[in-house]
C-alpha cells in the first residue's frame, strides 16, 4: 500500500485530503508542522510528501532543507499560495517532483499524486 | 449764384455715386438697376438746373430746363419700377412699365420740340426758373401724383397687411423705403418758384435723404429700428433749429433793441450766442437722445442690463452644468424668446454637444451635436461674430449662393434666429442658438453687442468650468489611485488567508463530492437519489467557484506586487510561443488559427521576459474568448477564428505590435470601461476576473513605458496596438 504524508497547518485540509486519499487505498499520515511530519518521515518513510509551503512553526521550505541535508530523498510535491513564486524556485533546486498552486481542486491532485505513486509502484 | 448751382451739383454727384455703388453690388438684379437709373434720372434733373441757375444766354437756360424736365419726368417712373422690382412684383411691373415709358417718352417729347409746357422764365436772386402753363400743372399733379401714390400703395400694403407674423428683415427694409417715400415727396416745394414766389428749390435735400435711406436699406444687412432713427432725426432737427434759429431771431427781430442797447457791436451777440448753442448743440442732442431712447426702448435696456450683469456674475460659477443652465435660462426668460440652446466643444475638438436647452414650447431638438466640419460651424470660424438667421436669408435671396443656403438650413434645423459664437483666441469652444423673440422684432445691432459680451464672458466660464472639471476628475483620479495603492498593501497580506481558506473550501467540497461519486451508484430510494444529484452539483459549484476566487487573488497580487522590474532582450518569437503555451489549458489548438507575420531582423523587445508573457498570454485569453463567444452567438457558417500578430519597427526605436482577432469585439459603451480593474464582460464573470486589461495597461506602461491602444468593434473584432520599446 502507498504511503502519502500530507503536510499542512490547516487541520481541514489534512482531514479532507487524508479521507480523499484513503478511499483510494492509500496510506495516509498527516502532520500538522515540520518536526511532527520529521518524526512521520523516519518513522513511516512515506512514498511521497504533500508539502504546504506556508506554515506557522517551520516553513515547507525550511522542512525541505532539514530533509535533504539528513539525505533524505522522499519525493515531495510543494503546495503553494500565490505569493510564494520565488521560494518555488528555490524548492525546485532542493530537488521536488511537482508543484502545484492554491487553491486546487482536488481532482487535479488526485491526478497529480496518482500519477507520482503509480511510478513508484 | 454760383453758391446756388454748386449745392446741386454736389447734390447729383452723391446721389448719382450712390445708384453706381448700388448698381455695381449686384448687377444682375432689377430692383438695384432701377434704383441707379432712379438716381441716373435725379443726377440729370439737378446738373442741368444747376447749369440753367448759372449766367448764360436765353437759349442755353431753356435748353437746360427741358433736358432737366426729361430728368424729373423719370424720377417718379424709375421710382415705381424700383418698389415693384424690390417688393418682387414683377407681373405689375411688367404690365405697368411700357406704357408709362411711353407717356413719358411723348411727355418729354411735346417739352422738346413743342414748347408745350415752358412759357417763359422767372428770374429770382438765385437764377432763373421756369414759368409753366396749365397743361404743365396738370401733367405733373397727375403724374407725379400718381405714380408716388402707387408705389406707397404697394409700400403700404406690404409693410401693414403682409401676413407675415414675423418681422423679418423684408418688412424692415420696406418700412425705410417707404419712409424715404415720403421725405422725397417734400422735394415738391421745387415746383413752389413756377408760380413765381421767391423760394429758393431746396428739394435737392430732400431727394439726398431720400436716395440715402434707400440706399442704406439695400446695402446694410443689419437695419437700425425705424423708431430709433426716427426719434434721432426728430431730435436732431428740432435741436438744430432752436441752435440756428434762436441766433436768427436775435439778429433780425431784436436788432433794433440789440443796437440801441450795445451800440455798433450789437452783431457779437447774436455771433456769441450761435457759437455757445453751437457747442452745447451735440450735448443737447446725445441727452435728449439718451432719455428719449431710454423710454423707447426700456424693455430692451431692462434685459440688456440683466444679461450684463449675468455676464459678470458668471466667472464665478465652477460647475459647468449649472453655468450652462443659467446662461439659457437668464437668456431665455429676461430676452423674452422662444428658447435658447447651448453647444459647447467636447474635449476630443471633434464635435460640438448639445448641452442645456430652455425653451417656452415642449421642443423637440433634433439636432444633438454638430461635426466640427458642418456649415454652421465653419461659418462661425470664418465670421468669428454673431450670425442672424434673416440677415443670412436675404444675403442668400440677394446673391445666391450655396453656402448661405447650408448655414442657413442649418440654422432652420436648429430653430435659430440667431448664433452666437464663444471663442478663446481663435478657438471656438461654444456657441448660443437663439431663437425668435415672442415680440417677434427683429434681434437689434444693440441686442447682438450684448450678446457678444455675454458669449465673450461665458467662453471664460466655461474654460473656467472645464479647468474645475479636469482638476476634478485629476483628484477622483489621484484619490482611486491612493485607493488602489491600499488595496495593494491590504491585498498582499489578505491574499495569504483567502488563499488558504479557498484552498480548504476546495479540498472540503471536492471529498464531499469525491464521496458521493463513489457512493452513487450503490442501490438507494429515489428521494435519497435526488437529493445526491443536488449535492452534487452545489459542491461542483463551490469548486467552480474556488477557482475562480483563486484567480482574482492572483491577479490582485501581481499589480500590488513589486515585481522584478530589470529589463533585458525579449525575442518576440518566443515571447509569443510561451505565451501561447501557457494559454494552452484553455486554447484548443485546432480551434483557431494563429498567424504571424514579422520582418525578418526585427530588434529584441527591451522587456522583461514574465512580465510580456503575462501580457501576451492576457491578450490571447481575450482574443480566444471572444472569438468563442462569436461563434458561439452568431453561429456564421464558415467562421473560422483566426489571431494574426505583425509588428514592425517604428523609428527610432520602438516595436509596434498589432494582434487581430476576429472575435464578438466590444461594444462601444464598454470600450471605455475595458482598463478600470474588475470590469468584465465575460459570461457571468464565470471565466473572468476583470483584471487582466488592467494588469496589461500597468506593465507596458508602467513598467515598460510603452503604449497599449484598444481598436475594436463589435460583432467584427478587436486590434490591439502594443508599442514597446526595442534593445
Amino acid at each position: 500500500m502507498p504511503k502519502l504524508l500530507i503536510v499542512d497547518d490547516e487541520i481541514d485540509i489534512r482531514e479532507f485530503a487524508k479521507n480523499f486519499f484513503q478511499k483510494r487505498g492509500i496510506q495516509v499520515f498527516t502532520a500538522g508542522g515540520g518536526s511532527e511530519a520529521a518524526d512521520i518521515v523516519a518513522n513511516e518513510r512515506p512514498d511521497l510528501i504533500l508539502l504546504d509551503v506556508r506554515m506557522e512553526e517551520m516553513t515547507g521550505v525550511e522542512f525541505l532543507h532539514g530533509l535533504r541535508e539528513s539525505e533524505d530523498k522522499t519525493r515531495v510535491i510543494m503546495v503553494s499560495g500565490v505569493e510564494d513564486e520565488a521560494i518555488v524556485t528555490e524548492a525546485e533546486n532542493l530537488g521536488i517532483v511537482g508543484f502545484i498552486h492554491k487553491p486546487l481542486i482536488l481532482g487535479e491532485l488526485h491526478k497529480v499524486v496518482m500519477a507520482e505513486l503509480e511510478k513508484i509502484v | 449764384m454760383l453758391i446756388h448751382s454748386f449745392f446741386l451739383f454736389l447734390s447729383s454727384v452723391i446721389v448719382s455715386s450712390l445708384g453706381m455703388i448700388v448698381f455695381v453690388k449686384r448687377k444682375k438684379s432689377h430692383a438695384n438697376l432701377f434704383f441707379f437709373l432712379f438716381t441716373m434720372a435725379i443726377s440729370l434733373w439737378q446738373i442741368s438746373y444747376g447749369i440753367a441757375f448759372l449766367p448764360i444766354p436765353h437759349e442755353l437756360i431753356f435748353f437746360f430746363f427741358k433736358i432737366g424736365y426729361a430728368g424729373i419726368t423719370f424720377i417718379p417712373l424709375f421710382w415705381l419700377f424700383f418698389v415693384l422690382a424690390f417688393l418682387n412684383q414683377t407681373r405689375v411691373l411688367k404690365s405697368l412699365s411700357w406704357p408709362s415709358i411711353a407717356i413719358a417718352v411723348l411727355w418729354i417729347f411735346s417739352i422738346a420740340f413743342l414748347n408745350l409746357p415752358i412759357v417763359s422764365l422767372f428770374h429770382y436772386p438765385w437764377g432763373a426758373y421756369p414759368k409753366v402753363n396749365i397743361i404743365a400743372h396738370i401733367f405733373f399733379l397727375t403724374y407725379f401724383y400718381g405714380l408716388f401714390t402707387t408705389s406707397m400703395i404697394f409700400l403700404g400694403l406690404d409693410v401693414f397687411f403682409s401676413k407675415k407674423f414675423h418681422k423679418d428683415l423684408g418688412a424692415i427694409r420696406s418700412r425705410y423705403v417707404l419712409g424715404a417715400t415720403i421725405v422725397g415727396v417734400f422735394a415738391a416745394i421745387d415746383f413752389t418758384p413756377n408760380y413765381g414766389l421767391n423760394i429758393y428749390p431746396f428739394g435737392f435735400i430732400f431727394m439726398l435723404a431720400f436716395s440715402a435711406v434707400t440706399f442704406y436699406s439695400i446695402i446694410k444687412y443689419r437695419l437700425m429700428d425705424v423708431s430709433i432713427v426716427i426719434t434721432r432725426t426728430t431730435i436732431f432737427i428740432f435741436v438744430y433749429s432752436l441752435v440756428l434759429g434762436i441766433p436768427y431771431f436775435f439778429a433780425f427781430s431784436l436788432q433794433e433793441w440789440l443796437k440801441a442797447f450795445l451800440g455798433d457791436t450789437w452783431w457779437l451777440s447774436p455771433l456769441i450766442l450761435l457759437t455757445v448753442l453751437a457747442t452745447a448743440g451735440p450735448f443737447i442732442y446725445m441727452a435728449i437722445q439718451r432719455k428719449a431712447e431710454e423710454k423707447l426702448f426700456q424693455d430692451q435696456r431692462r434685459y440688456q442690463a440683466t444679461l450684463r450683469q449675468a455676464a459678470t456674475g458668471m466667472g464665478r460659477i465652477k460647475d459647468m452644468e449649472k453655468l450652462i443652465g443659467m446662461i439659457v435660462h437668464i437668456v431665455t426668460r429676461s430676452v423674452r424668446i422662444e428658447h435658447s440652446v447651448i453647444f459647447l466643444k467636447e474635449p476630443g475638438g471633434k464635435k460640438y454637444k448639445f448641452e442645456g436647452a430652455r425653451s417656452r414650447h415642449k421642443m423637440k431638438w433634433e439636432v444633438k451635436e454638430l461635426d466640427t466640419r458642418s456649415p454652421i460651424i465653419r461659418a462661425l470660424n470664418k465670421v468669428q461674430q454673431p450670425i442672424v438667421y434673416s440677415e443670412l436669408k436675404q444675403r442668400a435671396l440677394d446673391s445666391p449662393d450655396a453656402k448661405f443656403d447650408e448655414v442657413a438650413r442649418q440654422m432652420e434645423l436648429l430653430h435659430a434666429e440667431l448664433v452666437i459664437p464663444s471663442f478663446i483666441d481663435e478657438n471656438l469652444i461654444a456657441f448660443m442658438v437663439l431663437g425668435r423673440k415672442l415680440s417677434g422684432e427683429l434681434y437689434s445691432d444693440d441686442d447682438i453687442s450684448v450678446f457678444s459680451i455675454l458669449a465673450s464672458q461665458a467662453a471664460l466660464a466655461i474654460e473656467n468650468c472645464q479647468f474645475y472639471r479636469d482638476m476634478r476628475a485629476t483628484h477622483e483620479q489621484l484619490f482611486q489611485a491612493e485607493k488602489m495603492a491600499t488595496i495593494g498593501i491590504m491585498a498582499d497580506g489578505l491574499s495569504h488567508q483567502i488563499n488558504n481558506r479557498l484552498h480548504a473550501l476546495g479540498f472540503i467540497a471536492g471529498d464531499a463530492l469525491d464521496t458521493i461519486c463513489m457512493k452513487k451508484d450503490l442501490p438507494m430510494s429515489g428521494a435519497i437519489k435526488d437529493v445526491m444529484v443536488d449535492l452534487e452539483h452545489a459542491l461542483t459549484r463551490i469548486q467552480e467557484n474556488v477557482t475562480q476566487g483563486g484567480e482574482i487573488v492572483r491577479g490582485l497580487l501581481k499589480y500590488s506586487r513589486k515585481q522584478d522590474e530589470t529589463l533585458s532582450e525579449v525575442d518576440l518569437d518566443e515571447l509569443i510561443d510561451e505565451a501561447f503555451k501557457m494559454a494552452q489549458f484553455k486554447i484548443k489548438k485546432d480551434a483557431m488559427d494563429l498567424i504571424t507575420d514579422f520582418p525578418r531582423g526585427l530588434p529584441k523587445i527591451k522587456g522583461n521576459f514574465t512580465e510580456l508573457q503575462e501580457v501576451f498570454f492576457n491578450l490571447f485569453d481575450n482574443a480566444y474568448d471572444a472569438m468563442m463567444q462569436r461563434k458561439e452567438e452568431l453561429k456564421e457558417e464558415g467562421y473560422r477564428p483566426t489571431i494574426k500578430i505583425t509588428a514592425e519597427l517604428h523609428a527610432p526605436k520602438w516595436i509596434h505590435i498589432l494582434i487581430r482577432d476576429n472575435g464578438i469585439g466590444i461594444k462601444a459603451e464598454d470600450q471605455v470601461k475595458i482598463f478600470t480593474p474588475f470590469f468584465t464582460t465575460k459570461l457571468s464573470s464565470k471565466k473572468g476576473t476583470g483584471l487582466g486589461l488592467y494588469v496589461i495597461r500597468k506593465l507596458i506602461e508602467e513598467n515598460h513605458k510603452g503604449k497599449v491602444i484598444y481598436r475594436s468593434e463589435y460583432m467584427k473584432g478587436t486590434r490591439v496596438y502594443v508599442m514597446l520599446p526595442a534593445c
